[in-house]
């Protein structure tokens, strides 16, 4: 999990602030290198080391670095992949938020020995529900609220995502057909 | 009948199947699932036939429903006539003691396309189906696939440049010692012909002590620049410590061409060089040696040969190349 994370935090920051703002927070962290390879592996809890690098030197909290790199996975023009493989999670949004207690088993059908985050979700209410997700790196419930509010936007629904007590995400939806869902092809688009 | 009987109605079908096909019993279609119209471009005319819409790829031989039902046991493989290419595979039987014939069909390992093709949505599978897993399962595989594509070629790139690195001198760029040893050996496994061109720099060690080091390596990289210059692609220049160098010309074993290269090296490195903004004179001797002038021909000895042809150089004022008689072969 750390390889995909560090991955993605350095196209975010890359794409976000600047090749100069990754390789200072790689100096900083004291890397050997300044490219992450998301197929290897990397000592556990680098992810983590690495955010809190990119926090001091962008000057803004780790939690909120973790969140925006979560939202830029998914919108991200230039990589769809991440956005198609969660809209095949559900229909609608609230499907896709049963679908998250999946996610493990979904991933490992692609990666056998990537560990994923446990996500177990409960439902509060109709339209409120708790996600508690367990895993190293620390950082992945932070991601995983930038992913859910992206992921809202993108099922075209309004909803409140905001971190809980112990580590949970709070989910509370305010209006199901808010705006107009993005187009969703079952088929891949390019080729 | 033993057991319960469920009856469906044709919506219920829809939504449990939304491939079914219904038949009565002699083989005309009565309804189909909302997908199944799809994939036959709409619903069938009234009183369309099985044996019209479709094509029967196993059991071998059977063109009607009845066929199907009787020869296939329980699955069956289908061919819709539309020239859409989308195999069909399903199961059926026989109900109402034969006044209705059910079908059920899938896509199997067609899917993908059959989704590209009919531009399906989530919708027009059952809750139940696999399609969403399978669809999201190609996908994920082809991401991975990519990447790991990708990493091979970062890899490969790496791993090229720590080779290229590994046979590069540093300070001028020209290839260094281990390159000529490979390069050598390779041409002497091959018996190939080549001269080889042993090249020391005259009163360089006076630039470097009056000069200092940074003249000293301004000089080396001048004189980098002109072998380089003078040589083809296929051949090499080679710096192979301090002053000295090797340049190797592959397919050349003429004494007049060897000659002039030297002369033309050595013309060039006797030009004054401006090492900052002091003037630097030095010259170049050149040993010569030939691998037709050894048999057989191996590194050690082709190298020791330029090397003595070189102290011969020296020995004569400098300046300027030799070539010896080949000794006691």
């Amino acid at each position: 999990m750390d390889a995909l994370m560090l991955r993605s935090l350095q196209g975010y920051i890359i794409d976000t602030f600047g090749t100069s703002v990754w390789q200072a927070v790689c100096r900083r962290a004291a890397l050997p290198g300044e490219t992450f390879e998301p197929m290897l592996r990397y000592a556990s809890g680098t992810a983590d080391r690495v955010a809190r690098h990119a926090a001091e030197v962008l000057g803004r909290p780790v939690e909120t670095i973790w969140e925006d790199m979560g939202t830029y996975l998914v919108t991200n023009p230039d990589n769809d992949g991440v956005r198609r493989l969660l809209r095949f999670g559900g229909m609608g949004f609230v499907d896709f938020l049963h679908s998250l207690e999946e996610m493990p088993g979904r991933a490992r059908l692609a990666l056998p020995d990537l560990e994923m985050p446990e996500v177990e979700l409960r439902e509060l209410g109709p339209d409120r529900f708790e996600i508690r997700c367990r895993s190293e790196p620390g950082g992945m419930t932070s991601v995983l609220v930038g992913i859910l509010t992206a992921m809202a936007d993108d099922y075209g629904v309004l909803c409140l995502i905001e971190p809980g007590p112990l580590g949970t995400i709070q989910v509370k939806i305010l209006d199901c057909a808010h705006s107009a869902a993005r187009r969703f092809d079952l088929a891949r688009p390019d080729h | 009948m033993p057991g319960p009987v469920c009856p469906l109605p044709v919506d219920g079908l829809s939504r449990f199947m939304p491939m079914y096909l219904l038949l009565d019993g002699q083989g005309t279609i009565l309804s189909v699932g909302p997908t199944l119209a799809r994939v036959l471009d709409g619903i069938p005319p009234p009183g369309a036939r099985f044996e019209d819409l479709f094509e029967v790829r196993s059991p071998g031989g059977a063109m009607t429903v009845a066929e199907v039902l009787d020869r296939a046991g329980q699955r069956f493989r289908l061919m819709p006539r539309n020239r859409s290419k989308i195999g069909l595979r399903g199961v059926g039987m026989r109900l109402d003691e034969g006044r209705l014939i059910l079908l059920n069909l899938s896509f199997g390992i067609d899917l993908i396309a059959a989704v590209r093709k009919f531009s399906l949505s989530d919708a027009d599978f059952a809750a139940t189906d696999l399609a969403m897993e399978l669809l999201y399962l190609a996908e994920a595989n082809a991401a991975v696939t990519r990447e790991l594509r990708a990493l091979n070629l970062r890899l490969e790139g790496a791993r090229m440049a720590a080779e290229e690195e590994a046979l590069t001198d540093p300070l001028t760029g020209l290839r260094n010692r281990r390159a000529a040893d490979l390069l050598l050996e390779r041409l002497c496994a091959a018996k190939a012909g080549f001269g080889l061109l042993h090249i020391d720099l005259d009163y360089f060690k006076k630039v470097n002590d009056s000069l200092g080091h940074a003249a000293g390596d301004h000089v080396l990289a001048t004189v980098s620049r002109i072998l380089a210059d003078q040589i083809r692609a296929d051949d090499c220049a080679v710096r192979i410590g301090g002053d000295e160098f090797v340049v190797i010309i592959v397919n050349r074993t003429e004494e007049r061409v060897l000659r002039t290269i030297a002369e033309r090296i050595i013309a060039r490195v006797s030009d004054p060089i401006d090492a900052q903004g002091s003037e630097v004179r030095i010259s170049a001797s050149v040993g010569i040696a030939r691998s037709v002038d050894l048999t057989p021909c191996e590194p050690a000895r082709i190298l020791a040969e330029a090397d003595r042809a070189l102290y011969a150089a020296k020995r004569a004022g400098r300046g300027r190349a030799v070539l010896l008689a080949p000794q006691g072969n």
